[in-house]
């Protein structure tokens, strides 16, 4: 596999204006070119591509940081004990570039890009979280994920990474009361005022145990009478440290646990995580791999959008589609656990291809279920989509323009919905989906409504594409013939000690993935799903960031619900379609 | 003397029937529900599920049922009372046959509107006494839904009462002999339908409970048998507004072949599975849009039905 | 067969009585029956499983709800004029109809007048 190279013109022409001194690239194994920038250069540099370059980056997609202290690969990087990576896309070239500085020392810090990009805002907060990196000029640089009161920062490779390494987890009265206390709302805190001339603001919590919050999310309202003036999202209550678990974890074993980040999208979690690994250590999937792969995909795919689809009415109010669509859901994952063995968690996808071949009879059960759903849609399209009551509850409620969009790092169907025609499956297709016929839904609102409509029109593309996987399933392996693949081929074993030994140690430790770094992104249920992996040449990765849609959508929560109700907020919600642990991960 | 135990026999019947038709409509409602949601419902305890009720009320009876020390401590109490009580008291005007009623009141139907204005009162202090947001939220939405779709609730009355001459109930029913006033008063029938759904809370009009939204709105605070109240409650104004609607516009017990008491039960249980038809199908419109569209639609169309109805009146005659 | 009335009343206070019997008969019964468990997560207002926020319910509360009220007060004080003219409605002919609609159009002038207003929109 042909690695990533620098983006010369770019760096030439940032070294051009900003002066040569400090700036410098370096080769990744997928994912965006990366320019290596002086901390100090940094706000003005991200101005400078967001709006002034001759190839302006308008996206924020992800930033995060690297605690480098313990990396022993990194030839040809600048020294720094910590490194933060700035991820931008431009979805108009669809192209993409990976900014990164290093910083020094114990307790580091760099300049907010707050007024840059509002989507930095969380994301920075993350980064002072889990890494204890200060960010210059950030409004309200306070622990995001973590509890206020929590010790440390986590992702710091000094932090202890499993519960045996800490004392015994108690909660007496006294901790509990602090905790409780730590939770409190202040308004000050974040610029908000409690009255205004003659009105009492309202302070209302709505969650984290509030039926309308699909989950653990607690969000304080400012209220007018019914009026939200202001929203402060706090997440976290989800968050199970997933990052850190992988730097524990072998690159095979941490599969199972990229099911669980957004638990609705099944395979959808595994796909650009084994793609990463497969980009570092040069594997080259097979095709009918990679059609197994798009199908269980678009499989989950519908599957997310059905929960979605049943929860968005019942937000609304209408109680009974959530059943009909659990039905149909059920449907999916008896074929899902007739090929995988699971239903919700396949685990399914293997670095280097899946896990298994398809069974017998597969092709029987996809066929019925294509048969199944598509009158159904058109019965839930009389009893949701064209219910008067429904639209008035959603059209022109929480909408957003593109360029408000594309500011907030919105991607997915929520992108789409504002009506740019965006699917990474089409702009940079991966796992062959470049061999499928298929459309992209647009609406044009950037409303409830649209992103519903939407998601609707995708359920049925996504049908066409299993359709297609149906008529078209390629012969061949269904895993690569690469000494990284994992688990290695069982034949021959018991013929040679060779392959024995290899297959031992494949098994015991799985595979050592030559040290590298590389970025694989997918188009998930709910936006862009991307995990960037660094690999210091060792069985496990050093470094795992999985940078999940959900977050700056619900970022972006306070931004649209200003001005609108509170039940406009629970529609919002319900329209954002997001997982809580795919927000706290 | 023996009118007066007949009649004193009726007041506990009728406590006791109502009683015991809200606590079957409970069953109804959830097994309709789960036929029309594609599931179960209770099934397990007894023939049909028939004796979940029971558990329901044997479980409920023994949950903890506390009064919040933040709470106004009487008000909160006496909430439930103020909101049953109301309900109850309107079945005792209601003519459900030929002699059989607990009081004959000339006034019937005003004193249906007295009452049912008083259910505001229950709502509105159950919320406010129970000093949570979500409750005072949703006493305020019940407050402003339950008052706005009062006054043309009674308006939309007021076509039946000229046709008949007579507030009460049991004339009313007698004068429909040759016609259900369903057919010359449908818009008043369908006003009147509209707000008795907006008047007993129920979806699409359930704001001031809103589940999704405030959680449960004005009886967020409240557990044990005072919750069981409200729900009993809800039940009761459900079979209220049916059997209103059957005596008003459907001629009551009126129709061949059965026992008068029977036509009724018919009537009034195709109204309550209507209603319990409707929550399966709707969405909860917003707050602001149900106010507009009470006073902007409903009100003008029972002015508009007020006046055809006298126009018609006055030409054929 | 003359139905006496006041008799009639009497019922209806029996059955108010009842009714409020019932009710605290009930809570007693269940009083006597349920099991108590307080402690101290029950002593806050339900808000979401978290500390209640800052302020209290009991404050000043946005005027939007009263002036459904206010509305209320109006529209249902002048309905209550409507019902005995529609009672007797048959014999007072055409200039009682006429009488009413006058009625009725300051009625809906008044509506028309809040709808002008804003006094129906919640913004």
């Amino acid at each position: 596999m042909v690695a990533v190279r620098n983006d010369t013109d770019l760096l030439a022409a940032v070294r051009k204006r900003f002066g040569a001194a400090g700036f410098g690239g370096q080769d990744v194994k997928g994912g965006p070119p990366v320019i290596w920038a002086p901390a100090e250069k940094l706000p003005s540099l991200m101005r400078y591509l967001k709006g002034e370059a001759d190839r302006t980056f308008p996206m924020l997609f992800n930033l995060t940081a690297v605690d480098e202290r313990l990396r022993s690969h990194r030839q040809g990087q600048p020294k720094g004990d910590f490194s933060l990576a700035y991820h931008l896309f431009s979805l108009d070239r669809v192209e993409d570039i990976c900014v990164k500085t290093a910083l020094k020392g114990g307790s580091p810090s760099a300049e907010s890009i707050v007024d840059v990009w509002p989507a930095a805002g969380w994301y920075e907060r993350e980064a002072w979280d889990m890494f204890g990196i200060r960010f210059n000029g950030h409004p309200h640089l306070r622990r995001i994920l973590m509890p206020p009161t929590w010790e440390g920062h986590p992702l710091r490779k000094e932090h202890p990474a499993r519960a045996t390494e800490m004392a015994p987890y108690r909660l007496p009265e006294a901790r509990e009361e602090k905790e409780e206390q730590a939770l409190k709302f202040r308004p000050e805190d974040w610029g908000i005022s409690r009255r205004h001339d003659d009105t009492d603001f309202l302070f209302l919590n709505v969650g984290p145990q509030h039926p309308g919050t699909h989950g653990l999310l607690r969000i304080v309202l400012q209220l007018d009478g019914e009026v939200i003036i202001d929203a402060v999202p706090d997440i976290g209550y989800h968050h199970r440290g997933a990052e850190k678990m992988g730097e524990r974890q072998t690159w095979h074993t941490y599969i199972p646990y990229t099911d669980r980040i957004d638990y609705l999208g099944g395979v959808l979690n595994n796909l650009p995580y084994v793609m990463a690994v497969e980009r570092l250590a040069g594997v080259e999937v097979p095709e009918r791999a990679q059609a197994i792969r798009v199908m269980l995909s678009e499989l989950f795919r519908i599957a997310s959008h059905l929960v979605w689809y049943g929860t968005f009415a019942q937000d609304v109010g209408t109680l009974s589609p959530v059943f009909y669509m659990f039905t149909d859901r059920e449907r999916i994952f008896d074929i899902i656990a007739a090929i995988c063995g699971d239903r919700m968690h396949p685990n399914w996808f293997r670095i280097g291809g899946v896990a298994d071949d398809l069974p017998r009879g597969w092709d029987r059960l996809v066929r019925e279920f294509l048969a199944w759903l598509p009158p159904r849609l058109r019965e839930y399209d009389r009893i949701v989509m064209q219910n008067r009551i429904f639209k008035a509850r959603t059209v022109g409620v929480g909408a957003y323009s593109l360029a408000e969009a594309v500011e907030w790092g919105v991607t997915g169907p929520g992108l789409r919905a504002c009506g740019l025609e965006w699917d990474l499956r089409k702009k940079r297709p991966y796992s062959g989906y470049e061999n499928f016929e298929f459309d992209i839904p647009t609406a044009a609102a950037g409303d409830c409504y649209d992103r519903a409509v939407v998601r609707v029109a995708e359920i049925r593309q996504s049908l066409k594409i299993v359709k297609q996987c149906l008529e078209n399933m390629p012969p061949g392996p269904y895993k690569a013939d690469h000494p990284l693949a994992t688990t290695p081929p069982k034949q021959g074993t018991l013929d040679d000690i060779e392959t024995l030994i290899t297959h031992f140690l494949q098994i015991g430790w799985g595979p050592v993935i030559p040290p590298g770094e590389a970025t694989a992104a997918v188009e998930a249920a709910k936006g862009i799903n991307s995990y960037y992996l660094i690999s210091d040449g060792g069985s496990g990765p050093y470094r795992l960031r999985i940078r999940t849609p959900s977050f700056p959508h619900l970022q972006m929560i306070p931004f649209i619900s200003r001005g609108a109700m509170i039940p406009d907020l629970l529609a919002i919600l319900g329209s954002i379609d997001y997982v809580l642990a795919d927000v706290d991960r | 003397m023996s009118n007066a135990i007949i009649s004193l026999i009726t007041v506990f019947g009728v406590l006791v029937v109502a009683l015991s038709v809200s606590a079957g409509l409970i069953w109804l409602e959830r097994r309709l529900l789960a036929l029309w949601q594609d599931r179960y419902g209770p099934n397990r305890v007894g023939p049909f599920g028939l004796l979940q009720v029971l558990a329901d009320m044997i479980k409920i009876l023994s949950k903890e049922d506390w009064v919040p020390p933040f709470a106004d401590a009487a008000v909160f109490v006496i909430a439930p009372a103020v909101i049953i009580v109301p309900v109850l008291l309107t079945f005792a005007v209601i003519t459900y046959a030929p002699g059989v009623a607990v009081a004959d009141l000339n006034v019937g139907l005003l004193f249906f509107l007295a009452m049912s204005s008083l259910t505001v009162y229950g709502v509105v202090l159950a919320g406010w006494a129970s000093d949570s947001k979500y409750s005072l939220l949703g006493s305020m939405r019940a407050a402003a839904q339950m008052l706005s779709y009062e006054v043309f609730m009674s308006l939309s009355l007021m076509g039946v009462v000229m046709l008949a001459g007579s507030f009460d109930l049991k004339n009313i029913v007698e004068a429909q002999k040759g016609l259900w006033y369903a057919v010359p008063q449908f818009s008043g029938m369908l006003i009147f339908l509209t707000a008795g759904i907006a008047e007993t809370r129920r979806l699409p009009f359930d704001l001031p409970e809103a589940e999704g939204e405030l959680v449960a709105g004005f009886h967020a605070e409240y557990s044990g048998m005072k919750f069981a109240l409200f729900f009993v409650e809800e039940y009761l104004g459900i079979t209220l507004i049916s059997v209103l609607i059957s005596v008003l516009f459907l001629g009551g017990w009126e129709g061949p072949l059965l026992p008068p008491l029977a036509w009724l039960a018919v009537k009034t249980l195709f109204f309550i599975c209507f209603f319990i038809l409707l929550r399966a199908t709707f969405p909860r419109p917003r707050y602001d849009q149900l106010m507009s569209f009470g006073w902007k639609v409903m009100l003008p169309l029972a002015l508009a039905n007020l006046v055809v109805t006298g126009g018609i009146l006055l030409a054929v005659r | 067969m003359t139905p006496d009335f006041a008799q009639s009343y009497v019922y209806v206070v029996a059955l108010a009585i009842v009714g409020v019997g019932f009710v605290f008969a009930t809570l007693g019964i269940s009083r006597l029956l349920q099991l108590r468990h307080p402690y101290a997560e029950k002593l806050s207002p339900y808000e979401c499983g978290v500390e209640p926020l800052i302020g209290d319910s009991w404050s000043p509360f946005s005027v939007r709800y009263y002036i459904y009220a206010l509305l209320f007060v109006i529209f249902d004080v002048e309905a209550v004029f409507v019902y005995p003219w529609a009672l007797i409605f048959r014999s007072l002919g055409k200039t009682g109809f006429a009488e009413m609609m006058i009625f009725i159009a300051v009625l809906l002038f008044g509506l028309l007048y809040a709808w002008a207003k804003g006094a129906l929109e919640w913004q």
